[in-house]
């Protein structure tokens, strides 16, 4: 396979993979770097494509391995800093101010779920895969994906009908 | 569309049970700006995902090239020639020594001494120089009395 072709078959889902990656890492910076580790990765894996049912979902896998390994190393180390730095950038004046962006608060009350049901409602209500796709590429069972899917929302309507009382009081 | 409808699909929506199409109809209806007004707190939900949606990774795409592959050809190839070039000297320089003396042995007892004697004056030379080393055991030592 040559440069061409491989790029041809990655452009149509490098959007998704930044936009999980940024979903989960926060960090535009690192979320472009690790959208670019990713397709070096598959670039060196590329001999395999035929192996896999969808090069997409295997992709998608890839990527969430590769952040929460991120993720992990960073939790573990003194680089939590910087992390801290990056939510306290956008949010740290938020949390006084009133948050009069609607979609921004949506997005904040995404990173506060659970890693993998952000990753879900990422991959369900953002990119559109459906469950069999997303246990898929999450190595989970189907079933596990639609209760994680719908705690998510649940969780997110809660917040949403909150904050919509608060404002009419 | 009828408020009822969609709050049947949201209903669903949150249980996890809509599919994409049915999930597509809701982001739909609420960012088409015509909400029922009890339905107003999810439009920021699904504005929020139809805006997420929009977020593009707009950096090219590195690839490495194919220079990797050409270095270690070159290499390879100077690899080989290096040892080509070798083996052709030593088969040349082979060829010389038993070209001279291969029919003389007495030529070449002769200059093997001759050799070996250059090589004894040599040593000879060297170590008479050393003789000044011992000019340090006549220095006065400072330190040890």
């Amino acid at each position: 396979m040559d440069q061409t072709t491989f790029i041809q078959q990655v452009n149509p889902f490098k959007d998704k993979v930044y936009r999980v990656a940024k979903r989960l890492l926060v960090s535009d910076d690192e979320a472009q770097d690790a959208t670019q580790e990713i397709l070096l990765k598959l670039w060196t894996h590329r001999s395999k494509f035929a192996q896999y049912r969808s090069v997409e979902a295997f992709a998608m896998t890839m990527t969430k391995n590769y952040c929460y390994d991120k993720l992990k190393a960073k939790s573990s180390s003194n680089l939590k800093i910087v992390h801290n730095n990056y939510e306290d950038h956008s949010w740290n004046t938020g949390r006084q101010v009133e948050v009069a962006d609607e979609v921004a608060w949506v997005f904040k009350l995404m990173k506060d779920l659970p890693k993998q049901q952000q990753l879900i409602v990422q991959l369900r209500d953002i990119e559109q895969f459906n469950n069999s796709e997303i246990a898929d590429m999450l190595e989970m069972n189907e079933t596990a994906v639609r209760v994680a899917l719908s705690r998510a929302r649940k969780t997110l309507r809660e917040a949403l009908i909150k904050k919509q009382n608060y404002g009419i009081q | 569309m009828e408020s009822n409808k969609v709050e049947r699909l949201l209903e669903r929506y949150f249980e996890g049970e809509t599919n994409l199409t049915e999930e597509k109809v809701l982001r739909t209806y609420f960012t088409s700006g015509e909400v029922a007004p009890h339905l107003q707190a999810y439009v920021g939900l699904f504005s929020a995902f139809a805006k997420a949606q929009e977020d593009t990774f707009e950096s090219p795409i590195v690839i490495p090239s194919k220079r990797r592959n050409t270095t270690w050809l070159v290499s390879a190839v100077a690899i080989v020639l290096v040892t080509i070039g070798f083996f052709i000297q030593q088969q040349s320089s082979e060829q010389t020594v038993s070209g001279d003396f291969k029919d003389n042995p007495e030529m070449a007892v002769l200059k093997a001494k001759q050799s070996l004697l250059l090589v004894s004056r040599m040593i000879n030379q060297s170590t008479s120089q050393l003789g000044a080393v011992k000019a340090f055991d006549n220095a006065p030592s400072p330190f040890f009395k």
